[in-house]
């Protein structure tokens, strides 16, 4: 009898201790989202001090002669971002549809790997090609000053954001029950109403979340737009500054960290883009993982 | 009157599953014809076949004639759409579409092009009649679907089949995800529908077979063995395996 | 006890092995001296590092680029040896390096001059100071105003960490004015590459772009500059800097943080020789000893 209840704690001992690592593991990551948020904070908040409100919001970037305007680079990562989705969601979209609801078997085997191909191209490989092959193009096409402007970051930064909509739009897409699909044929709607009347609707929470994180990737990409949108600071004002060059958070960031002295203004509000960019894809992933419960929620109701 | 006129149907999936072999069959009008059988007879196949919902899956080989008022709905220019509005079919899981119970009924003629919200709210209210379902939804039409009891739920996809005005109804054990009151529901429904219309079900059991079926066919293993008016095959099978099904020896 | 024993003399042979094999590294390099800074300058310290490392083995010299910027900031943390520099050391510069305990001493290593280039499809062939400025203030903005067709300006410039992005606002848009306010025009684009800015000069008849003389290619044209109207347009070469002639020159720096110890004060002693000028002039720079 004594023998049993030992080896019983043994192997509890065990247990405790792997349970133990996993739950340091599980936490680790909080810590570490707590930290970074404390590093920029601590960091990025000073900027109160050494710069005016009037100046942190105006709309001049030139920091070395201590103007230290961020709106114009907010707005610029907005508008590269908000060029992207509008190339990568209807694309992203329409593939996961072709992959999911029309492509024949072997298509299908050749566009999931090729897709996820695309994903795995480094930021920089995209950027150099941007630079020298579509800005060159989007230049003399468009008849425009020059080929480096938001567009051309879009472009690209669309390319980045399709592979992750449409890996997570095609899950969701997938897990419409082959039976909705079957039930609304048998009504006599065609193949095309039924994906746009039936199964995308039914898919719509996971499509959204996938547009929510194709979004997250694109705005916190940095090298790429760095290399295609000549990052001058210009203040976006009209649907016209797509096609003009502009200067986004994340470049702004790589290309002048570099530079600073620890503790001088310009380091401070480096740390402080730094906050207000963490706070967007926050925003972002927040409202993505909303969606994503949502759905959750619902799928249980409907296998209950 | 002959309504389906089934000659030498075989028909194979690229898996090698459920599969059917050189069927011949006469399904009247304005009846209840049960497919009976143990699983993988191929009772499903043949209800998809009548309207070429098979086209989906992956279908190896398909020869024969299935003839619905005398046309052969397997050519391959056949207006596979006007077919299914014509033939509806009730699947086993209840499931309506993502929308409102309403929007469910109408979504078969809105997608056809039907446009009238007069005509719409009259065939809305026809169909969930017919489906003995108006009583209970008719002060909620914009809820979603999804708030329906599952025997609500499989009622409103009755009809949704029935909104369309078809002249055939496939049920594919309609009632197995249900319990016995909603069951009886549907049952009652079918006895009232088959005066108006050709109604070709695969009950779930011998006994909802010997409760609604007018004509029975018995379905094994990818061949039709017999089939009969329900009584005779009931009281006297001719076959020796379709008496075993019915004694309960297998299946 | 065993155990014991077998301790201590595997101590004692670790203890024998230790000095012999601090004896034999001895003749690899020893002495490593970090040099980091100017892009501008950085082909050059690499060529210069090459020459003195075949020549002095026991040196090990790494040389890494990020813009003078970079090597500054690196300097008043005192996290090199050598900050290159494309500019002069700022006075603030200096009084952060104090605060942290050091003078930096500033050497001139070579000269440079700055090549104002645009896209050989474009006419115009020379511009004046005052003509250079207001293009990249934003006061002109179309090629026409300057004797060029009508095409909007499209403006190129280094990043702001470059020092010769600093030495361009201070000597072309400013003037040299320490009272002149006048920036970059806002859509200036700040490319992170000499080579991003060559090649967009190249592909692009709108633009106009500034860069080392090191760093200008065939692939696009070089415009003439005068100082005013009145005097003569002037090509850079190594001619026209060691005259003196052409406008935008400049001196190109080293900084030691404090008075540099011997082997650092010899490797600069070396690249202020004629052996270590000669390497400037390979490289398309201006030796400060003609």
């Amino acid at each position: 009898m004594p023998e049993i209840f030992e080896r019983r704690s043994r192997e509890s001992h065990g247990e405790w201790v792997i349970t133990r690592l996993i739950q340091t593991a599980g936490y680790s990551s909080i810590f570490f989202v707590l930290m970074i948020l404390y590093f920029l904070l601590a960091n990025g908040l000073p900027v109160m001090k050494d710069v005016s409100l009037s100046n942190l919001f105006s709309t001049v970037w030139y920091p070395i002669e201590e103007y230290y305007g961020i709106l114009p680079l907010i707005l610029g990562s907005l508008v590269v971002t908000l060029g992207a989705a509008l190339i990568g969601v209807p694309l992203g979209i329409l593939t996961a549809v072709y992959i999911s609801e029309i492509a024949p078997q072997w298509v299908k085997e050749a566009l999931k790997p090729l897709i996820e191909i695309l994903a795995g191209i480094p930021s920089v490989v995209l950027g150099f090609l941007g630079a020298i092959v579509l800005s060159p193009f989007l230049r003399e096409s468009l008849n425009l000053p020059t080929g480096l402007t938001a567009l051309t970051g879009s472009i690209l930064l669309g390319a980045i954001a399709i592979p992750t909509i449409v890996s997570i739009s095609e899950d969701a897409l997938n897990t419409v029950p082959r039976a909705y699909r079957e039930a609304a044929l048998a009504l006599g709607t065609t193949r095309w109403q039924t994906i746009w009347g039936v199964t995308v609707p039914a898919a719509r929470s996971g499509i959204l979340m996938a547009i929510m994180l194709g979004i997250g990737r694109s705005i916190g990409e940095t090298m790429t737009v760095m290399m295609v949108t000549g990052n001058a600071p210009v203040m976006p004002d009209s649907l016209g500054a797509l096609f003009a060059p502009i200067r986004t958070m994340t470049a702004t960031i790589a290309s002048e960290m570099g530079e600073v002295s620890g503790g001088s203004p310009h380091y401070h509000v480096l740390f402080f883009i730094g906050i207000v960019l963490f706070l967007i894809t926050l925003g972002v992933n927040v409202m993505a993982s909303r969606i994503a419960f949502r759905q959750r929620k619902r799928s249980e109701r409907v296998l209950s | 009157m002959d309504k389906i006129v089934v000659e030498h149907l075989n028909l194979r999936y690229s898996d090698g599953t459920e599969s059917l072999r050189d069927l011949n069959l006469v399904i009247p009008a304005n009846a209840i014809t049960a497919l009976m059988g143990p699983a993988g007879g191929g009772k499903s196949t043949f209800l998809r076949a009548l309207n070429r919902l098979n086209d989906l899956a992956d279908v190896v080989a398909q020869s024969g004639r299935v003839l619905i008022d005398g046309k052969d709905i397997l050519e391959p220019e056949m207006d596979v759409i006007a077919l299914r509005r014509k033939v509806g079919m009730v699947f086993s899981r209840p499931l309506p579409l993502p929308l409102t119970i309403y929007q469910n009924v109408s979504y078969g003629l809105e997608v056809a092009g039907e446009r009238n919200r007069e005509v719409l709210d009259k065939a809305v209210k026809l169909a969930l009649d017919q489906a003995e379902l108006w009583d209970e939804v008719h002060d909620r039409l914009s809820d979603p679907a999804e708030a329906l009891s599952g025997g609500q739920k499989q009622r409103l996809c009755l009809a949704r089949a029935l909104a369309l005005k078809p002249e055939v109804i496939l049920l594919d054990e309609p009632t197995s995800a249900l319990d016995p009151v909603a069951t009886a529901k549907i049952e009652s429904s079918l006895s009232e529908l088959k005066k108006n219309y050709t109604i070709v079900i695969a009950p779930h059991n011998t006994q909802q077979t010997a409760r609604v079926a007018d004509w029975v066919a018995f379905f094994l293993q990818g061949e039709m063995i017999e089939f009969g008016p329900s009584k005779d095959i009931f009281t006297r099978p001719k076959d020796k395996r379709t008496e075993e099904y019915i004694l309960g020896r297998y299946g | 006890m065993m155990k014991y024993l077998l301790t201590i003399s595997l101590i004692l042979l670790l203890a024998a092995c230790g000095p012999a094999g601090g004896e034999e590294t001895s003749s690899s390099p020893s002495i490593y001296i970090e040099n980091k800074g100017s892009d501008t300058l950085v082909n050059l310290a690499l060529a210069w590092t090459e020459r003195y490392q075949s020549m002095h083995p026991e040196v090990r010299l790494s040389v890494t680029g990020g813009g003078s910027g970079t090597g500054i900031a690196a300097l008043m943390n005192n996290t090199v040896d050598i900050a290159n520099a494309s500019r002069k050391i700022k006075q603030e510069e200096i009084d952060m390096a104090t605060s942290n305990g050091f003078i930096p001493i500033e050497f001139i290593v070579a000269r440079d001059a700055i090549g104002i280039i645009v896209n050989h499809e474009n006419p115009v062939n020379q511009l004046t100071m005052q003509q250079l400025a207001d293009i990249f203030t934003g006061r002109i903005d179309n090629w026409a105003e300057v004797g060029g067709n009508d095409l909007q300006i499209v403006r190129v410039s280094r990043e702001t960490n470059s020092g010769t992005h600093v030495y361009f606002l201070e000597v072309v848009i400013r003037l040299g004015s320490s009272e002149s306010m006048d920036i970059f025009a806002r859509d200036t684009l700040l490319l992170p590459s000499s080579e991003g800015i060559i090649a967009e000069v190249r592909d692009n008849p709108h633009a106009i772009g500034y860069d080392g003389l090191g760093y200008i290619t065939d692939e696009v044209k070089v415009i003439a500059i005068a100082m005013d109207d009145q005097s003569a347009y002037i090509l850079p070469s190594v001619e026209t800097v060691n005259e003196g002639s052409y406008p935008i020159a400049r001196d190109l720096y080293m900084y030691t943080p404090g008075e540099p110890p011997a082997p650092v004060k010899d490797y600069i002693t070396w690249i202020l020789s004629p052996a270590g000028q000669e390497l400037v002039r390979e490289l398309g720079f201006v030796p400060i000893t003609p």
